[in-house]
């Protein structure tokens, strides 16, 4: 708290370097013709489409004015989805990390299960729940489950014998330690495994949509793929990584916000 | 029985009635290789107000001692009593400052302190807290994080936060160990103009001849293969202790020498 390190004016303006060299080259390629339009649009052309479909007026096109529909639905399948991945994966990887026995029964099977690539659950999921808001959501805490469970189990493990001792000789134990000790002590890892679960809930998002559903992101790049328009598909990529980034600067303020071990230890 | 007899030695030897009463204690652990005893029949006592000082080289089974004390392991054999009740699980009556830092690093200096302090209103444990950082000196420092600050400093904290909490008995091990030879005794001192104002009953574990000469009105020298007491040294000297008198440098001496004997 007492030696905060704040960025100066470069810091702020370093990662903006690459998307612009990025949109640069793209720029210049499009310019020349180095690909052609039908399989690269311009950034011009596609800033176009992006500007219709998040404000244009139904009816001006096929995608107009969908965005904000098709944004509200897929990040309330993903929110939902890692909601539920959370709920299962910290007290779970808590439970792991501290109990020998727990360790044992859980993480075998666990760690088979992650070795099968989320894809393989679609068609099954599709048999199980149908095309949809539940399949998408199965999809989504599944893949965000384990590396949720996996950083807290190993943040949990870490924290430092001596600190229940310490904790213990000060009258603080078993499930006031676990709030007071435990949790903080292994909150980055916590941290680290929330973010990496929301990362991956919005990639699963995408694989979920792409089945058939009317709305949402992923529904909308698999829709313009069928009609052709690459400059909706960029669009829709473009968005996805926005969300993605925006959604995980607030889960860490988030997290910053409530809880003292987070603002602190990262 | 013995017990009553323990008691009245007690009261001879001190003056003052025992706080800790260790009888017969022993600690055996089971390795691979088969059962090792760590600690054999330890018997003493510590008066209430006493500062008692546990000097023995590594591997003696002090920190096994403390642990005991603590109620984080429990005996093979024997038992230790604080008060007449047996010591069972580590609380708030037995306060250990670690020779490792334990304080928890994502709380300010301030936060540690107050870390213990339960079942009080607000306000006064507030007020309680400002009491502790003040007399530690730490009231600059108060909103630091322990990765922020020296080490003596962090000692000082680990001090700060058990002294609040009124332990009916201090166990240090090893305390001051990690530190430089200046803030050793900067903290040595601190703890002294401690137990002079509150007189604390202190079982100090060290493996430095100096600083048990310094601090403790008893020394129990260890032994080891099995831990146990080998000699017990009265320093007699007046405080504040001149570290550098010939007085002080003939107890060190002779504790060298008792250390040095074979056994």
């Amino acid at each position: 708290m007492a030696f905060e390190k704040k960025n100066g004016w470069m810091g702020g303006f370093i990662p903006w370097v690459l998307p612009a060299l990025f949109i640069l080259g793209w720029f210049l390629a499009s310019r020349f013709e180095i690909v052609p339009s039908y399989l690269m649009p311009s950034p011009k052309q596609v800033g176009e489409a992006g500007i219709l479909y998040a404000f244009g007026a139904p009816g001006e096109g096929p995608f107009a004015g969908r965005f904000w529909l098709d944004a509200w639905v897929s990040c309330g399948r993903v929110f939902a989805g890692f909601a539920l991945a959370a709920l299962f994966g910290v007290p779970l990887g808590v439970l792991s990390g501290r109990a020998e026995s727990m360790q044992r029964f859980l993480s075998a099977s666990i760690n088979a299960l992650r070795a099968v690539p989320g894809i393989c659950w679609l068609p099954l999921a599709m048999v199980w729940f149908g095309i949809g808001y539940r399949t998408t959501l199965f999809l989504v805490a599944l893949a965000a489950f384990f590396p949720i469970y996996i950083n807290t189990a190993a943040g949990a493990r870490q924290v430092s014998p001596l600190l229940f001792q310490a904790g213990a000789m000060m009258g603080v134990r078993r499930l006031r330690a676990v709030f007071a000790i435990l949790l903080p002590g292994a909150m980055p890892n916590i941290l680290t495994g929330l973010r990496l679960g929301l990362g991956i809930s919005w990639a699963y998002l995408v694989l979920g949509e792409l089945t058939g559903v009317p709305n949402g992101l992923g529904a909308v790049i698999m829709d313009a793929r069928m009609m052709g328009r690459i400059d909706i598909i960029i669009v829709g990529i473009v968005l996805i990584a926005l969300l993605g980034r925006t959604s995980d600067l607030m889960l860490s303020g988030l997290l910053r916000i409530c809880f003292k071990s987070a603002r602190r230890l990262t | 029985m013995t017990t009553q007899l323990k008691l009245l030695t007690g009261k001879r030897e001190a003056g003052i009635v025992p706080t800790l009463e260790v009888t017969r204690l022993s600690k055996v652990f089971k390795t691979g290789e088969g059962p090792v005893t760590v600690l054999r029949d330890l018997d003493f006592t510590v008066g209430k107000g006493e500062f008692i000082c546990v000097l023995g080289p590594s591997g003696c089974g002090k920190t096994t001692l403390l642990n005991l004390l603590a109620g984080f392991e429990k005996p093979s054999a024997g038992k230790a009593l604080l008060n007449g009740r047996p010591i069972q699980g580590p609380g708030p009556d037995r306060c250990v400052v670690f020779q490792e830092d334990t304080l928890f690093p994502w709380l300010t200096v301030e936060e540690n302190i107050a870390f213990g302090v339960n079942g009080v209103p607000k306000k006064e444990k507030q007020e309680k807290v400002l009491h502790f950082l003040d007399l530690v000196g730490l009231t600059p420092f108060q909103d630091y994080l322990p990765r922020e600050i020296s080490g003596g400093m962090k000692k000082r904290v680990s001090l700060a936060r058990v002294l609040i909490l009124q332990p009916q008995i201090l166990l240090m091990d090893e305390p001051f160990g990690a530190l430089d030879a200046q803030a050793r005794e900067e903290m040595q001192d601190l703890l002294l103009s401690l137990w002079n104002q509150f007189h604390h009953t202190i079982v100090f574990i060290t493996h430095d001849i100096d600083e048990a000469v310094a601090l403790a009105d008893r020394v129990l020298l260890m032994q080891k293969d099995p831990g146990a007491i080998a000699e017990e040294t009265r320093v007699r000297l007046p405080r504040p202790r001149e570290r550098t008198a010939a007085s002080f440098q003939d107890y060190c001496k002779a504790l060298y020498q008792s250390i040095k004997k074979p056994r």
